[in-house]
């Protein structure tokens, strides 16, 4: 196992037409193989227009980005597109014809039938749940070695999405499958995702590993006329309730703990700062190597 | 043969549009079981005097070649909107263009799908109709240089089909909507088809006969295609031949005119295969330039 980035993006920009805006711009960030990676945003933040790019779907408007090959990559659409005319077994043929010798029947069978699915069943008379199921399927059965979902989980039942990302994450921790899956559900992502990459406005703002993320952060409160003394850390949000600050801030050095309360943030609430408050500077934190996350 | 064996992209274009592929070979059929009913019709009818006992096969081959007509629109229509357009409409070309095979495959297997067919029952139309003209071959209206007869009995049905198959290829790409590419492909390949065809008897000279003034118009050979008649005047220019009679003299032209003869131009039945091989080989380059154009577009929007 090696720490080699799967995905590397450089200066990465990507515009849909002349005159719109930029759905991406100076985008650079690498992402360590053989993790689960969780690519968070916002509507309308990029994440689709990122996972496109990885999957080859689209070519950058600026900037390079690097990824496997396509044999080597799966892609999962937010609208998990299938072909709505084939059954459910022509659907897994299909995957068999277009990926010739890579193609793993037995566990993407597997996965149709852990869903209870019919194999005669048409797409286009399955439900939301059901056709998640079976486009996951087809990207599992490609035995990939980047595995690219969009929204994944968005049109499951909780108990469907925890059973579906179980036997996800069971599949890729098997075959050491890096996988980047975006989702604006926190709860979905968190305990499931060992690394982080927030965009929003086309813009990378956090990235890194999660626990490294969480650790640069800490949540502060103390008294309202103390505001002064965080001028030496980076404040990414701020709010005054009376006479009590309370503050996410990235320390850049030891903090008055006899002045200040601090806690370690929740994934949640370090996010969800991050999203109100567009302007805090970007973080990344560079992945660790691989013994030191074990260790 | 390898072209053709359902494997891998072309296997999954077949199954999408297994239905719609049907309908051709069908439409064939039905076509011959008409045929072959109405030529046994008109060989076991009595004709009274007076009536033309081939009325029946003469009119319906007339619609059977109208019909033909309309094949390079609708396969090209088809490959434009239900085969490319609507993936990319839909999203599903996302689904297709993440596989381990590449674009160009996935455009491909729909091009020879469509080609393939289109092509084999073009030809087998070409086969129907000369068969049920058999009994025609010496009777009037139903001339080898008409528009329908023309294009189904030769090789340039089977051609404008490739260019149908080759413009719904980029078209489809380039209006990303499944009607309005249909409906652009159908326009385009119909605009090429109605420019050629009113262009294609001036690839090769027409012959002239021509006959002095006040003798009978001069008669080309029986089995040729008149295209043009009028009257020629003293200094070698052709003039309409209402001319004299409108100049109101019902007897002779009027001296001003200087009408010296009559004229007849036409082509002789040898000049059939000569303008369907020019016409075919200008269909197929056109083809294989909008064919070019599909893939430069496919190239330049997909890695």
């Amino acid at each position: 196992m090696t720490d080699d980035p799967v995905i590397e993006a450089t200066g990465l920009g990507v515009r849909y037409s002349r005159r719109g805006g930029w759905a991406l711009r100076d985008c650079s960030f690498g992402l360590p193989a053989h993790r689960v990676c969780a690519l968070v945003g916002p509507n309308g933040a990029g994440k689709s227009t990122l996972l496109a790019l990885a999957a080859g779907l689209l070519r950058p408007t600026e900037g390079a980005i690097s990824a496997p090959p396509r044999e080597e990559t799966a892609y999962v659409g937010q609208d998990k597109p299938l072909y709505p005319q084939l059954t459910v077994d022509e659907t897994l043929r299909m995957g068999r014809e277009l990926n010739p010798g890579r193609w793993d029947a037995k566990s993407a069978a597997r996965i149709v039938q852990e869903g209870g699915l019919d194999g005669g069943a048409r797409i286009r008379s399955l439900s939301g749940g059901q056709r998640t199921r079976v486009a996951l399927a087809l990207a599992l059965g490609k035995r990939p070695r980047l595995l690219l979902l969009d929204e994944p989980m968005a049109d499951l039942d909780p108990l469907a999405r925890h059973r579906l990302m179980g036997a996800l994450m069971a599949d890729a921790a098997e075959n050491g499958t890096s996988v980047v899956m975006s989702s604006h559900i926190v709860a979905e992502l968190e305990g499931a995702c060992d690394h982080l990459l927030l965009v929003d406005g086309g813009r990378v703002r956090l990235s890194g590993p999660v626990d490294d993320v969480v650790a640069a952060h800490r949540l502060i409160s103390g008294p309202a006329t103390a505001l002064a003394d965080l001028a030496p850390h980076t404040v990414v949000e701020s709010r005054t309730t009376g006479r009590l600050l309370t503050a996410l801030a990235r320390p850049n050095g030891p903090l008055d703990t006899d002045t200040w309360q601090t806690a370690h943030p929740s994934l949640e609430e370090l996010l969800l700062a991050h999203l109100r408050s567009p302007d805090a500077p970007a973080l990344a934190v560079g992945p660790r190597s691989a013994e030191a996350v074990r260790a | 043969m390898s072209m053709l064996t359902l494997k891998g992209p072309r296997w999954v274009t077949v199954r999408q549009h297994r239905r719609a592929l049907w309908t051709l070979p069908a439409a064939v059929a039905v076509s011959l079981a008409v045929f072959v009913v109405l030529r046994r019709q008109a060989a076991g009818a009595t004709p009274r005097t007076g009536t033309d006992p081939f009325r029946e096969l003469r009119e319906a081959l007339g619609y059977g070649g109208l019909a033909a007509l309309l094949l390079p629109l609708l396969v090209g229509a088809f490959v434009a909107g239900p085969m490319v357009a609507r993936e990319l409409e839909s999203g599903t070309y996302r689904l297709a263009l993440t596989q381990s095979s590449t674009p160009r495959a996935w455009l491909a297997s729909k091009i020879t799908v469509a080609a393939v067919t289109a092509v084999a029952c073009a030809a087998a139309f070409g086969l129907v109709h000369r068969f049920a003209r058999l009994p025609l071959t010496t009777s009037y209206e139903y001339s080898w240089a008409d528009r329908g007869p023309y294009e189904t009995l030769g090789t340039v049905l089977p051609a404008y089909c490739l260019l149908g198959v080759a413009l719904g290829a980029v078209v489809g790409q380039l209006v990303r909507r499944t009607t309005a590419a249909m409906a652009v492909t159908g326009l385009a390949t119909g605009l090429v088809m109605a420019v050629l065809g009113a262009v294609r008897w001036s690839f090769l000279p027409a012959r002239t006969v021509t006959s002095p003034l006040g003798a009978q118009f001069p008669y080309p050979p029986r089995d040729a295609f008149t295209t043009d008649f009028g009257l020629i005047t003293s200094s070698g220019g052709r003039l309409p031949e209402w001319a004299c009679t409108r100049s109101g003299s019902l007897d002779g032209c009027p001296a001003e005119l200087n009408v010296t003869g009559q004229y007849v131009d036409y082509h002789p039945f040898t000049h059939y295969w000569p303008t369907q091989s020019i016409e075919t080989a200008v269909v197929l380059v056109l083809a294989a330039l909008a064919l070019w154009g599909a893939f430069a577009v496919l190239r330049s929007r997909h890695p």
